[in-house]
């Protein structure tokens, strides 16, 4: 993002909505000085509750403050009187500083710096001080780390001199001199660094390396100089022309200057605002922007101090607090002047002062309030970000867009409201091309949404509304929306898909909902025109796909008709492409065929479904089928006799399935073709009968289709035992060399059997047959087929016969060795399984010798949990 | 807010146009400017570098921030308006010194502006371009002939050299980083801006290598040039 951040002055009156802070009294002078008209406040320090007030009559006060806040939210302030205590010269008192650790306050007055008790306002026994001071400032970033000392650094009284004390609770120690290269007359510290007003400049003084840098010239002469630490490193510096410049350590500016009054007596900060006295107004600024935030018209100010965060101002005879508006007024004041980075710098700055909870909860609604500022302005990317920092209920937004929501949405807008927009047509004022922008940012944000934890509890408002938008805008997403888990309410949406004519994505509502029939119906509606919805070309077979797997037999059936009308050869897919396991219930064979009479494309291709794929074996399937192959060929056949693609292709499919299929009734198949001219379907159904003479002669007489007659034998034999194969062959050799006028064509073909099938005949019986003139070359390889063969034979009859022997003898050894030993039944001998005697001669004896009762050794196959005998032994 | 990466300062007298051309090229507009306060600056997003822009006020009571501003900037920017000869001369006297502080290979370009005001110019003529003060607000008719040629903002570009004692062959050429522009027409703006960025890039991954910048930096490499002036001269 090309972003920057604005700071430059603007004219100041157009900058003022926001009232940062009010004045309230804390301290009014009867309470300070009573009548004594000509005593003056000179300075003032403030720690905690304590309130510190040094005068030019050389008395210090000490005051308890205690804040009220009034209902109306603003605060109040009481400072009761404490101890007092006049400090014993003549002199005013300079500077007053506390120092909490050590329960100390330091008191400047006639050039010596004194230590005396935060309480009871007596000087440390020990009479500790540091001499010849002409101001000083504690350092608030100290380098010591010593928690029970304060670093102190004073201009001197020596010309040119900075020193730097710790001070202890009850001595003082220096630490370091430094000279400057002119006269100082403000200092301010951090760390090592002080940030001094020399006589015509401001410098950065390193005073543990001694090296200085400098700030920028200055006239002291004309304007009292003014030096603030303001944070860690950074200063604040009254510049020429009335302006509050600000400085880090290293001597740059990291901030554009403030732009104050020329005369301009003292400055405090408040983050995020720069505060300014001059005799008759306090000014605010804010760091941020450099803008000129608040004006307050206070006379005869001359003391503006901040202590930590509060800041007080004071006049000769009066003390006052600034107390910072309420943080919610002052930031709802930014937010409804759109200005919302300010705003929220604001809130976020008071995470420390306020309870974590609280905090939470209204930098979470100053995060919303921001966000829908920016989205008003339709900068959307902040927008969003802001939304989803501050956990916006996404409903908020959407109730923005007319109709949006669900009407049984029990959402209603928060309060006090987040925004001023009744809806987005006040927002846009109308401006479509916004309004489609707005529309877009939603869809965007939505679905992003609609899978987190910002969605949880109102998933059924996100996806309605989403879909909504989706319609609206003729959005593809729509589509992925509703076949995947969504939560948009039927009755709503419903309506709002058919008002926009969302037809088929409505069906996908019903179907999503359980309402299959009224999805086909809709989409039924729209392939038949009833209604417009162009979303898918392929409706029709979308249809059918979603019947194929529909869980519903009876809307299968309601709209087989539709779909069978529609194209025969897709709409039987609801049947044949239907899973298995699901067409056994309620898609009955019979019924479906049945169903299909009306059409006979569907029907062949179901029953092909029945008998190819899933091989059914029901008799009535394949004749059926076969039967209408069968017609459909005969149809044909008179047309496009021996010509076209489709005559062929069912003729190879009717042959293919006479070939495969055992299932159909030959008899009443043969007699339909007899006649027909269909001889290579009669050859198959002989073939089927066993009637391979026949056969074989159409093929070979008829058809003089050789090959077909080869394969023939080869079909048939298939699985058969060899003589049969070979009884087959051999007919078909003899039909080769038949009587009948014989021709070359037969006496090639019956060479070629001969040769190509040598192992399939019976050499010897094939001599016989062959004519005498047949020269030996002719049929070599034949001949050396059949010779191999009959050798081989032999050899593998005669090992056999030897393996048969030996066989033989084993067993014969076998049975001679059991014969050998005798069984000797006695009293003694009992049953292995029942332990009881022999009381019969008969008994059983397993092979490894143990001896049983026939009934125990019967039962030992029933009962497997007796033990094994053959295992005991 | 965002810490910048290095800095570009903005210098030369009032009224020669250095708030124009900033706003002109950040806000892409010419709005009526007042005489700039103290100073003001603009964050600018360069790739991935935060670049700050500040813009100096040119009235001499302020004279004195400069050299603060100035303070570790990886280029300068010193604007005169080419229908104000003395515009060009006050840059060396006045401006130069104040640059002392800035990064020791900080770039430095001279900016003629105002060029729609000129006879040559490319401007669309015509318009009142200057109010205020000073020989630059020349009014609404007729065109000038310009009153500082490129020439002059050459020279005065090796005179700086010179000064900071910087080698040519070491630095981008002089041809490269004078400019003439004119806020009001937009005429070379993005050029001179977009130019000094990627310029300033290596100049800003220069100084990261370095580590942090010296925190005290007492003996700046060009001789004291200090011209100290302003309310109490
Ligand atoms: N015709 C014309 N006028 C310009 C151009 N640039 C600035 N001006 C006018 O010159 C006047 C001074 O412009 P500024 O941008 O305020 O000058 P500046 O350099 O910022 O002045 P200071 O802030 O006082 O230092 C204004 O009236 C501008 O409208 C320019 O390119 N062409
Ligand atoms: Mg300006």
């Amino acid at each position: 993002m090309d972003g920057f951040i604005r700071s430059r002055s603007r004219p100041a009156a157009a900058m003022m909505s926001t009232k940062a802070f009010t004045l309230v009294p804390a301290v009014e002078r009867e309470q300070l000085m009573g009548d004594r008209e000509r005593v003056s406040l000179e300075c003032v320090e403030c720690c905690g509750r304590n309130l510190y007030l040094g005068t030019s009559d050389c008395f210090v006060y000490h005051f308890l403050l205690e804040e009220k806040t009034l209902p109306t939210g603003t605060a109040t302030f009481t400072a009761t009187r404490q101890l007092h205590r006049h400090l014993g010269f003549k002199k005013a008192v300079n500077e007053l500083r506390a120092a909490s650790a050590l329960s100390r306050l330091l008191v400047l007055c006639d050039g010596c710096i004194s230590l005396v008790h935060m309480l009871s306002l007596e000087p440390v026994p020990s009479g500790a001080r540091i001499k010849g001071a002409a101001a000083f400032a504690l350092n608030e970033n100290p380098v010591s780390g010593d928690p029970f000392c304060v670093e102190v650094c004073i201009i001197s009284v020596k010309r040119r001199t900075i020193q730097v004390f710790l001070v202890y609770e009850d001595r003082v120690q220096i630490v370091r001199e430094v000279s400057t290269p002119e006269q100082p007359l403000a200092v301010a510290v951090d760390g090592h660094f002080l940030c001094l007003a020399l006589s015509t400049q401001y410098i950065i003084l390193n005073y543990s390396t001694g090296a200085s840098q400098d700030l920028f010239p200055y006239c002291s002469e004309e304007k009292r100089p003014i030096v603030k630490r303001i944070g860690r490193q950074e200063f604040l510096l009254a510049g020429p022309g009335g302006l509050g410049m600000f400085a880090t350590v290293a001597g740059i500016s990291q901030r554009a200057p403030v732009h104050w009054s020329e005369n301009v007596i003292g400055a405090a900060v408040c983050f995020p605002y720069v505060i300014a006295l001059d005799d008759e107004f306090i000014t605010v600024h804010s760091m941020l922007d450099q803008q000129q935030k608040q004006t307050l018209p206070f006379k005869e100010g001359h003391i503006l101090q901040d202590f930590e965060g509060r800041v007080i101002v004071a006049t000769n005879k009066g003390v006052y607090i600034l107390v910072p508006r309420p943080l919610e007024e002052q930031v709802q004041g930014l937010l409804a002047s759109h200005r919302v980075e300010e705003a929220l710098v604001l809130a976020k700055g008071a995470r420390r002062n306020i309870p974590k909870e609280k905090f939470q909860v209204m930098y979470r609604r100053v995060l919303q309030q921001a966000g829908f500022i920016q989205f008003a302005q339709l900068q959307f990317l902040e927008a969003k970000e802001l939304f989803r920092s501050g956990q916006l209920d996404v409903r908020e937004l959407i109730s923005l867009y007319p109709f949006l929501l669900p009407t049984s949405s029990s959402f209603t807008r928060s309060h006090p409201p987040l925004h001023e927009y009744a809806d987005l047509n006040q927002l846009t004022q109308g401006d479509q091309e916004k309004v489609t922008r707005c529309k877009r940012f939603l869809m965007s944000y939505l679905n992003e949404v609609r899978s987190t934890e910002m969605a949880n509890g109102y998933k059924e408002d996100v996806d309605t509304a989403l879909l909504k938008l989706y319609a609206e805008a003729d959005h593809d997403s729509l589509l992925d929306l509703l076949v995947t888990e969504n939560f948009c309410l039927l009755t709503d949406s419903a309506a709002w898909l058919e008002k926009h004519k969302k037809y088929f994505a409505l069906g996908l509502l019903y179907h999503y909902n359980k309402q299959d029939a009224a999805a086909v119906q809709l989409w039924v509606n729209i392939v038949n025109g009833d209604v417009q919805d162009a979303t898918r070309s392929d409706l029709y077979e979308y249809v059918v796909d979603f019947l194929t797997y529909s869980l519903d037999p009876d809307l299968v059936w309601t709209y087989a008709d539709w779909v069978l009308q529609k194209s025969q050869e897709v709409g039987v897919q609801v049947f044949t492409k239907r899973p298995l396991d699901d067409q056994q219930g309620s898609f009955n064979p019979d019924d479906i065929i049945t169903c299909l009479k009306k059409y006979p494309r569907a029907l062949v291709k179901y029953l092909e479904h029945l008998v190819m794929d899933r091989r059914l074996q029901r008799e009535e399937y394949h004749t059926h089928l076969a039967m209408l192959y069968l017609d459909e060929v005969l149809q044909q056949k008179p047309g496009a006799n021996a010509t076209g693609a489709a005559v062929t292709e069912t003729r190879a499919k009717l042959r293919h399935l006479l070939q495969k299929s055992d299932s159909y009734r030959v008899h009443f198949l043969l007699d339909r073709i007899r006649g027909a001219g269909l001889p290579m379907e009669s050859a198959i159904l002989h073939g089927k009968l066993e009637q391979h003479e026949d056969a074989l002669r159409i093929l070979v007489h008829e058809l003089a289709d050789f090959p077909a007659a080869e394969d023939y034998c080869l079909w048939r034999s298939e699985g058969r035992d060899p003589p049969y194969r070979q009884r087959l062959f051999h007919l078909l050799l003899a039909l080769y060399l038949g009587p009948g006028p014989s021709s070359t064509e037969l006496t090639v073909a019956a060479v070629d059997l001969l040769n190509r099938h040598a192992a399939e005949f019976d050499a010897a019986q094939v001599l016989q047959l062959l004519p005498g003139s047949w020269s030996v070359q002719l049929l070599c390889p034949f001949l050396t087929g059949a010779v191999r063969d009959s050798i081989h034979a032999r050899r593998t009859t005669q090992v056999a016969v030897g393996l048969a022997k030996s066989e033989n003898l084993i067993y014969k050894y076998d049975k001679m060795k059991l014969k050998g030993s005798s069984v000797r039944l006695s009293d003694k001998k009992l049953c292995q399984l029942c332990q009881t005697p022999f009381s019969e001669p008969a008994f059983v004896r397993f092979p490894n010798g143990g001896l049983v009762h026939t009934h125990c050794a019967a039962s030992r196959h029933t009962n497997p949990r007796s033990p094994s005998p053959g295992a005991r032994t | 807010m965002r810490k910048p990466d290095g800095k570009i300062v903005l210098l030369g007298d009032m009224n020669v146009g250095k708030t124009s051309l900033l706003q002109r090229y950040m806000e892409r507009r010419f709005p009526d400017t007042v005489s700039t306060v103290g100073g003001a600056f603009y964050l600018k997003q360069w790739r991935s570098y935060n670049i700050s822009i500040w813009d100096t006020a040119g009235r001499e009571q302020f004279h004195g921030l400069g050299s603060m501003y100035c303070r570790g900037a990886a280029a300068v920017i010193l604007t005169y308006d080419v229908n104000h000869a003395q515009s060009l001369l006050e840059l060396e006297d006045r401006f130069l010194g104040l640059t002392d502080t800035a990064s020791a290979d900080c770039l430095f370009a001279i900016v003629g502006n105002k060029v729609d005001l000129s006879e040559e110019g490319p401007g669309d003529g015509g318009q009142d371009g200057g109010h205020g003060p000073g020989p630059a607000g020349v009014g609404a008719a007729p065109r000038l002939p310009k009153q500082v040629q490129p020439e002059d903002a050459v020279a005065l570009y090796k005179k700086i050299l010179k000064y900071k004692m910087l080698d040519e062959k070491d630095v981008p050429a002089a041809e490269q980083m004078c400019f003439e522009t004119s806020a009001k027409t937009g005429h070379n703006v993005d050029l001179l801006f977009e130019t000094l960025f990627d310029m300033v890039v290596p100049v800003i991954l220069r100084q990261r290598a370095q580590g942090p910048p010296q925190t005290v930096d007492i003996a700046p490499c060009g001789p004291p040039a200090r011209t100290r002036s302003g309310c109490c001269a």
